[in-house]
This record gives structure tokens, C-alpha cells and sequence, in this order.
């Protein structure tokens, strides 16, 4: 489905790399992975592993040290000229992961919600900006009423929807969700979630979700890539993913997934993966495609091995 | 439709109103009223809010109806109005050459009052709006700390001193003086501040909007550095009264003509001893400003704080 389907952002060969004086971290490297308009996109890893650096680095908020990241078609990493940054600004937005941490405790739910408004001047009347700031507020079931609040009288689930609405009232075409719900109560996750599957329905609005839970990304996403340490070790549909998990980072993350059965919990075996041996010189690793769609990161030996696995 | 029937008739369904739930019940909440409710909420500060309110408007309407001027003596010949101690007729008694000590305290005070508050607004506005810009700018930063490190480096007093001694003596410069470096100490302050709240997520999130710098230095920024704003004014204001007693005492304040609580303590101290009431009357009433001050000020920083809201 995704082939015919146009490419909305492109990130090729993308490094990331924190400096602290001499000292150097690479946060991401080699990383390949295209969205396609009006897909889920999903990127999974352990905390750490650079996912949320790499929503980051499209937003522009972590510079990036190699690589490239188009948006339709334009570069948007490195310098941009003004008009560039504002045309980017408008079409990518974020939802951020800590719904406490990411509302300007000091302002109006009005205000919060405006910002981006005025700072674009999406308006031709404060009667205007009101209205569209109301109109967001209902998309995301909350009250008119809660415009003049502030946001610590706001529970976690109502936050998280107000930091989505913040977004959405920009009208963007791609989503950055930054494991939007990891911070809230299990019994509003799903809330949240069907908010923005409710959004991607009725504007064709392209996500690309950052989480750490799996049984989370199934029901959401089209496509997944898991990250480890920085790396992206295996991409595919949502559906191949699930049922030919090659990788074996993949199969211990899938393993981890608690089961809602204290039967199959107890008997579950973990699957702990301790990272790959270096034998890069005679063998190494690159960014093969096992089946069309399904992508991974691996040497020439293993991929023997991966391909028996799928054929059988 | 089995189990409603089985269901005990003392329970009933409800449908479930899903605006209902969003309702905040809690009422409008307000920063400014909730400021103001929580500073009235302190007896001792209302005290001294109506003292150092009192103190304000007699150093300003006390000289306009005296007239009072300090170089104007037709008593100076008489010595039987010299050293009257203080009385119904005369309050707070009088000086060496007969005039008046009530009247001159008040236009002491209002000069200082006027020196303090002024050099105390100059720092503070300098100081916050520098300040904010130099916690955001990394190249400004290497600048200005360098700068921060020589000026803070130099006795503070000594430069006032310096400064008088070049610009001669008088209230306006007295305020340049006072305010010339001290708005770096404050700016070096708010440059700290705005660090640590510069990187917070919602700030992120207001630049993924494209909120300019700014911008979110007025909006995200400087509200949540208005307790300590205020919290530096009631430090600063007493201290430039207390600069400007100490620096006439030394002599080195403002000029021969003009009357300040620091001249009159210089001026009256040879006095301690035989008419101890010339000393300690201008001492008390800068003791009592600064305390009054003080108090209203650290109250105010407190109820300006939202966390003490809440209780």
C-alpha cells in the first residue's frame, strides 16, 4: 500500500552527534526510513536509543552532523532561510511526551493554543483566533469554557489533549508524536490515541509516533522501524513486522510485551539481546531488504539465515 | 435486557455525559488576585505597608506645605531657638542654627526616597531586560562574563566614589552612580534564572511554533521570574538607602545643598552626645524605611509566587 502512495519526508544517511566539549556522542547514525503521506509511521527503541533525537532532528531542534532530511523534496536539516524555516514550521508539528512539562505553566489555555496562530498571523480578527482556538479545544473534546484556564487545573489526559490541539490548530501535514502517551494513566492512553487516529481520518495528517511500547505501536501504526543504540535494525509493515520479526533485538522487544494472561506471563520465556558482535572487517553490516518492504540491518551470513526463515 | 431486570431496583443506569466530566468546577483562578489575596493575609505586612505608605506621602506633601529650605536661616542670629529639644511646639526639636528638625527630615527622606527608588527602577528594568537576553545569547554570554567578572571584581563602593569624585556631587549623579554597575549584579542574577528555565520543554515546544526569542522571553520567561524580580527590589531598595546614608556620612554623596537622611546623620553625628535627638531621629526614620520596606517586599515576593497559592 505505502509504494503508490507519495513520499512526504525522506531521511537519508541521518548522524546526530552530541558534543560536549572534546568529548563526542553519536546519538544516531545511518539512519534511512521514508514516510508516505497519510501513513503511521513508527519508531520503536529502549529509552536512550536516539528516537526521540531523531523527531528532534526533523523539527530542527538537534542539529543534525550527516545525512539528509527532505521534506517533499526540500532540504530542511542544516541552515535554512527564513521563509524555508516558517513553511517547515507550519507543516510539521510535535506533540510532546510530558503533558506537565510542555505547557507554559503561566499562560491561558487560550494563549497556549494561539501561539502558533499569532506567530503566523492565521487570522484576520481576535473574534477569528478565538473561534479557532475554540474549534480546536472541541476537536479534542475539551470546553470553551477552558480557554481562560490555566494548565495546572488541567488532569494529565485533558493536558495531553490540549498540547495535541496546540498543534493540530496549525493544520500541519506531519505529526511528531513523542511517546505521547508513555507520561498518562493506562485507562486515558487510549483516548489520546484515537484522538490522533481521529485527526489522520479526517485531515490526512501523516504521524510519525515515537514510543517504546509495542502492543501501543501495533494498534496504531502502518509501518515500523526498531532502533537500538542509535541504529535502525529492522523496518516493515505493521503486519510483517508482527509476523516475521527477524531481527533478533526485534524478537526480544516483542518478548517483553506483558501478556494480559498470568498463564502465558508466568510461562513466558525473555528474550534478552546483548548487542552484536563486531566482525565488521570481514563481514560487514549494512541496510539489506529481506522481502519487499521489510528492511534490515545485517551482514552477508545472517542474511543466509534471515531469508531461510522467511521461506520456510 | 436479562440482567436489567435482575438488577436491584435501588440502582439505576445513567448515560454518561462525556462534557459533564470535562467541567472544572474550581473557581476562575486569577495570578494577580491570588497575589493580592495572599500578601493581605499577612497582618504584619499590612502594618507595614500603611508604615512605609505613611512615611511616602509625608516625604511628600510635608515639604510643600513647609517650604522648607535648608539654606533659608533667619534663626541663624537667634540662640535662644538653637537646640530645642523636641516638644509640642516643635516636634522633633531644632538644630544648631535653629531650623526646624521635623521639616528637614521629611525633605531628607524624600530625597532619598527619590535617590533609592530611582537608582533601584534603573537597575531592576536594566538589569531584567539584559539580563534575559544575555541567559538566551551564547555569544553575549563569553562577552558579558567577562565584563560581569572585571566590574564585580572592583569594591562596588569604591567605584561610587570614584564616580561622584568625576561627576561632582548632587542627586542625579549620585543615582548614576549608584545604578552605573550594580544593574550588572542584577542582570547576572536573571541570566542565571533564565537559564535554567530556558531549556524547560515548553519552551521547546513554543519554538516549534515559531515564537520568536523575544517573545518567549516575555511570555515563558519573565512570568515565572516575577517573585524573584520582586524579591530583588525589596533587597535593593533599602540598600540604596543605606548606600546613600553611608555614602554622606562619608561625605561623598550629594552636595552642600541638598538634603538627604545620610547628610543629616553625617551632619548631626558631632551632636551624639549633647543633643542626641538631631542623630537619632534621622537614623530611626531610615531604619524604620528599610524595615518596612524590606518586610512589604519579601511578603510580596512570597504571595507572588503561585505555589503559595494553592494553600
Amino acid at each position: 500500500m505505502a509504494e503508490n502512495k507519495e513520499k512526504i519526508l525522506e531521511v537519508k544517511n541521518l548522524e546526530v552527534t552530541f558534543k560536549n566539549g572534546k568529548k563526542e556522542f553519536v546519538a544516531v547514525q545511518d539512519a534511512n526510513f521514508d514516510l508516505y503521506e497519510g501513513e503511521t509511521f513508527s519508531l520503536v527503541g529502549e529509552s536512550g536509543s536516539g528516537k526521540t533525537t531523531i523527531g528532534r532532528a526533523i523539527l530542527r531542534i538537534n542539529p543534525t552532523s550527516k545525512g539528509e532530511i527532505l521534506y517533499k523534496g526540500k532540504k530542511i536539516n542544516g541552515k535554512l532561510d527564513k521563509e524555508t524555516d516558517r513553511w517547515v514550521i507550519r507543516n510539521i508539528q510535535m506533540v510532546f511526551q510530558d503533558p506537565a512539562a510542555s505547557l507554559n505553566e503561566r499562560a491561558t489555555i487560550d494563549y497556549i493554543v494561539s501561539e502558533g496562530l499569532s506567530n503566523f498571523h492565521m487570522y484576520h480578527s481576535d473574534a477569528e483566533r478565538h473561534q479557532k482556538v475554540v474549534d480546536a479545544l472541541k476537536s479534542v473534546g475539551l470546553l470553551e469554557e477552558h480557554a481562560s484556564r490555566y494548565p495546572h487545573e488541567f488532569s494529565g489526559g485533558q493536558r495531553q489533549r490540549i498540547g495535541i490541539a496546540r498543534a493540530m490548530v496549525m493544520e500541519p501535514k506531519l505529526l511528531i508524536a513523542d511517546e505521547p502517551i508513555s507520561a498518562l494513566d493506562v485507562s486515558i492512553r487510549a483516548q489520546v490515541l484515537n484522538l490522533l487516529k481521529k485527526f489522520q481520518r479526517e485531515t490526512g495528517l501523516t504521524i510519525l509516533f515515537i514510543a517504546h511500547d509495542l502492543s501501543v505501536v501495533r494498534y496504531i501504526s502502518d509501518r515500523i522501524a526498531v532502533i537500538h543504540k542509535g541504529r535502525i535494525v529492522e523496518m516493515a509493515s505493521t503486519q510483517e513486522l508482527f509476523k516475521n520479526p527477524l531481527h533478533p533485538y526485534t524478537q526480544s522487544l516483542l518478548s517483553a510485551v506483558p501478556m494480559p494472561d498470568p498463564q502465558i506471563e508466568k510461562n513466558k520465556k525473555l528474550l534478552i539481546y546483548s548487542g552484536m558482535e563486531e566482525d565488521s572487517k570481514t563481514d560487514p553490516r549494512s541496510w539489506q531488504e529481506v522481502l519487499p518492504g521489510h528492511y534490515i540491518y545485517a551482514n552477508e551470513s545472517e542474511m543466509v539465515e534471515y531469508r531461510n526463515k522467511v521461506t520456510l | 435486557m436479562e440482567e436489567k431486570k435482575k438488577m436491584d431496583p435501588r440502582f439505576q443506569f445513567v448515560t454518561l455525559h462525556q462534557e459533564e466530566s470535562e467541567h472544572i468546577a474550581a473557581p476562575q483562578y486569577s495570578y494577580w488576585k491570588s497575589v493580592f489575596r495572599r500578601f493581605f493575609s499577612s497582618k504584619p505586612a499590612i502594618l507595614m505597608l500603611i508604615i512605609s505608605g505613611l512615611i511616602v506621602v509625608l516625604s511628600i506633601l510635608q515639604p510643600m506645605i513647609s517650604g522648607y529650605d535648608p539654606l533659608n536661616v533667619p534663626t541663624i542670629n537667634d540662640f535662644s531657638t538653637h537646640f530645642l529639644r523636641p516638644s509640642a511646639a516643635h516636634w522633633f526639636g531644632t538644630d544648631n542654627i535653629g531650623r526646624e528638625l521635623f521639616d528637614a527630615v521629611w525633605l531628607g527622606t524624600r530625597n532619598s526616597l527619590l535617590i533609592s527608588f530611582a537608582a533601584a527602577m534603573i537597575t531592576t528594568v536594566l538589569g531584567v531586560i539584559v539580563g534575559a537576553f544575555w541567559g538566551y545569547s551564547r555569544k553575549m554570554d563569553t562577552v558579558m562574563l567577562e565584563v560581569y567578572n572585571i566590574v564585580a571584581n572592583i569594591p562596588f563602593v569604591l567605584i561610587v566614589m570614584v564616580l561622584v569624585y568625576v561627576l561632582g556631587s548632587g542627586i542625579p549623579q549620585l543615582i548614576f552612580a549608584l545604578s552605573c554597575t550594580s544593574w550588572l549584579g542584577t542582570a547576572y542574577f536573571i541570566r542565571v534564572q533564565v537559564m535554567i528555565i530556558r531549556d524547560r520543554e515548553y519552551n521547546l515546544a513554543s519554538r516549534c511554533l515559531g515564537t520568536p526569542t523575544s517573545k518567549i522571553i516575555l511570555h515563558n520567561v519573565l512570568p515565572y521570574l516575577i517573585s524573584v524580580i520582586v524579591t530583588m527590589i525589596s533587597r535593593d531598595v533599602p540598600s540604596f538607602i543605606s548606600y546613600e546614608v553611608f555614602l554622606s556620612y562619608l561625605g561623598v554623596g550629594v552636595g552642600q545643598t541638598d538634603q538627604t537622611l545620610g547628610k543629616m546623620i553625617q551632619e548631626y553625628s558631632q551632636y551624639m552626645q549633647s543633643a542626641g535627638y538631631l542623630f537619632w531621629i534621622p537614623v530611626a526614620i531610615s531604619a524604620l524605611i528599610s524595615v518596612s520596606l524590606y518586610i512589604v517586599g519579601q511578603t510580596m515576593a512570597d504571595a507572588s509566587d503561585p505555589k503559595t497559592h494553592m494553600q
